[in-house]
């Protein structure tokens, strides 16, 4: 795979720092605001649960015009003593650079991914700069099962709104769990710990000019992961509050790169995933607690007009691949009103099952298809909100295993039907 | 004797003569014929293998064009269209020169125009057939751009652009042809500013609240959207 060469003045400072231990990646993108908070959170982190340990921090920005690559080299934590970590200095570099390539997540980690070869690191973390709830925990949870568990790949673990994550509830995690057989709870959470070995094998896969260089990453490194048979487990790292995302990022774009995604790897690990039946639970690290979460607000009766406006234009669309007894299901929906609407699994895994098969039979092209699923998942959204509007999270979390029980229910009909 | 001879054989022997003249040229025109059969035949398999290999299925398939040749009736891959494209001009060359062959001055005066002719009908087919696929493709993205914006004449919007695209082609196929150009430019343009100013005064008139509403959001961003807070992500 064709490497990109790094910028000279990160060929320079990784010369000057040889080799380390541990790495952290924060990849960003104007998050002036939030990154000095995250940036001292992994300092603290790093000089309370790995004092021993060469450690660098890299701020890997896709172009910020708002000072966060100043933000990151000014901040550092004044007073270790006043966090109750002794006046103790660990060996500790920082470096904040412009990555290259397509714009997007995806290759800001595929800097992070390269420095961490270079320096031959044992076990890496990345998380997100717009994040408030971050505490210097989060670097032992994210590492420490990786430095000194002998684990690959630690995703993370939240407590979030039952409203919140809507894409990762409804389609990626019960999905990866029924191909890939584990209960990876947070599979594009954002925030994860991997080991030097599984940074070079992402390096050595080329994918960096599809959708894995955007949204698509996540996804992609914690299927990589189950797939490529690596060890895997989660780490509870309490609440995740974030700064809201770029409102530029539209949901059907966010959904199609995500979700796109997805359905790619089950076309490259299809011999993967193909044999497994079942669910196996993985090692959960971490002292799981209740946390209080900031309400979320959400528009119903915008989301079921959403709805009922996606199935009147787009129905021909869908006719060309989803069976009729969805396509009635869904003019019969789109008539209801108010708290009467379900969308109930069956219908709702059929349909996500009929997605997959129609990108794997190229039925329409990719990009059409995907973003024709947006008002089907604000259905689907608008239906899980009525249902749980007065349920504890819980309850949220049995609902949830109900949707992950029906995607492994179908699966024999989505390998039928893909062979 | 001498009449039956001037009435019969006379014309007979000149008519054998004539054909004797005409059945070289008729026979070469033949052969030529079936050589062009024979070199489109091998022309469109060696395209068609070309095409594939140079991946032109796969491009066609990443540009969502598979699926508007699959709308518009066409089953063969664009790799295969082209070849039989290819192959066919070919043989339609050789049957020009075929039958220029054969010597007969009106017919050769007829083809003369009419081939001067044909590369125009070519580009004017080439030109619609584009149109039609770039119509089908736009407005089915306009359409789906439109729903997830939550615009309510998602419908009219998606068939908008396919009416103007595919109006468009006609006007360029038409005056590609030199049928009426100068009319057809400015029926059309007639039409068109028509429709942009019936639009313009609708949204300003008819719609004069919602066309405030709309600036008053883009220019001073003061009305609040009671947009959801759900992190999809």
């Amino acid at each position: 795979m064709e490497e990109i060469a790094l910028r000279k003045e990160v060929q320079d400072w990784l010369e000057l720092v040889g080799t380390a231990d541990i790495l952290v990646g924060i990849p960003s993108f104007n998050n002036a605001r939030t990154i000095g908070h995250v940036v001292r959170a992994v300092q603290a982190g790093l000089a309370k649960y790995f004092p021993d340990c060469k450690a660098v921090l890299v701020n890997s920005d896709g172009g910020s015009a708002d000072g966060t690559r100043d933000v990151v080299e000014n901040a550092a934590i004044d007073d270790f003593y006043q966090i109750l970590i002794p006046q103790r200095v660990p060996s500790f570099f920082k470096t904040a650079t412009l990555y290259r390539g397509v714009p997007g997540k995806g290759s800001a980690f595929r800097t992070i991914f390269e420095i961490a070869e270079a320096l031959q690191v044992k076990a890496c973390a990345v998380v997100d700069s717009d994040l408030r709830s971050i505490t210097p925990e989060w670097i032992e949870l994210l590492l420490k099962p990786v430095y000194e568990g002998g684990f690959d790949y630690v995703a993370p673990q939240y407590k979030r709104h039952k409203y919140d994550g809507t894409i990762t509830n409804s389609i990626i995690y019960p999905l990866t769990r029924a191909l890939y057989g584990r209960s990876v709870r947070q599979p594009i959470g954002g925030d994860f710990g991997f080991s030097g070995r599984l940074a070079s094998h992402y390096l050595s896969k080329d994918v960096w000019e599809s959708d894995v260089a955007r949204f698509g990453i996540d996804i992609w490194m914690t299927t990589t992961a189950l797939a490529g048979n690596f060890r895997v487990c989660q780490a509870f790292l309490g609440a995740k509050i974030h700064d809201a995302k770029d409102p530029g990022a539209d949901l059907s774009a966010m959904l199609y790169q995500v979700v796109s995604a997805t359905f790619d790897l089950m076309e490259t690990y299809y011999e993967s995933w193909s044999n497994i039946t079942g669910t196996t639970q993985i090692p959960t690290f971490g002292f799981e607690y209740a946390v209080g979460l900031e309400p979320v607000a959400v528009n119903l009766e915008r989301m079921m007009e959403r709805f009922s406006l996606g199935v009147h234009e787009l129905l021909d669309i869908w006719r060309t691949f989803l069976p009729q007894e969805t396509i009635d299901f869904l003019c019969e929906a789109s008539q209801r009103k108010g708290d009467d609407f379900r969308f109930p699994d069956e219908v709702w895994v059929e349909t996500i099952y009929h997605f997959a098969l129609a990108q794997h039979n190229r039925t329409l092209g990719k990009e059409h298809l995907l973003k024709s699923l947006t008002p089907l998942y604000i259905g689907k959204v608008a239906s899980f909100v009525m249902e749980m509007r007065d349920s504890s999270s819980e309850e949220v979390e049995e609902r949830l295993d109900r949707l992950c029980r029906e995607f492994e229910k179908q699966k024999p009909l989505l390998l039928e039907k893909w062979a | 004797m001498e009449f039956l001879q001037r009435l019969f054989i006379d014309p007979f022997n000149r008519f054998l003569d004539n054909l004797l003249l005409f059945l070289p040229n008729f026979l070469t025109a033949l052969v030529i014929f079936l050589v062009g059969l024979l070199i489109g035949a091998l022309l469109k398999s060696f395209f068609a293998r070309l095409f594939r290999v140079v991946g032109l299925d796969g491009l066609c398939e990443r540009a969502g064009m598979d699926q508007m040749l699959c709308k518009s009736g066409i089953r063969d891959p664009l790799s295969l269209l082209l070849a039989k494209i290819i192959g066919g001009v070919t043989v339609a060359v050789f049957a020009v020169i075929a039958v220029q062959t054969i010597s007969v001055p009106a017919v050769e005066r007829l083809l003369e125009r009419f081939f001067l002719y044909l590369p125009n009908v070519f580009v004017a087919l080439i030109i619609l057939i584009v149109g039609y696929l770039l119509s089908n493709f736009l407005s089915r993205a306009a359409l789906i751009a439109s729903v997830n914006a939550g615009v309510r004449l998602s419908g009219l919007v998606g068939r908008f652009v396919r009416y103007v695209i595919l109006i468009m082609s006609v006007t360029m196929a038409l005056e590609h042809l030199g049928i009426g150009s100068e009319t057809v430019i400015i029926a059309f343009t007639i039409i068109f500013s028509g429709v942009v100013l019936a639009f313009a005064l609708a949204f300003g008139l008819g719609g004069r609240d919602a066309a405030r509403d709309y600036l008053d959001r883009k220019l001073k961003g003061s009305v609040k959207d009671d947009a959801d807070e759900i992190t999809h992500l």
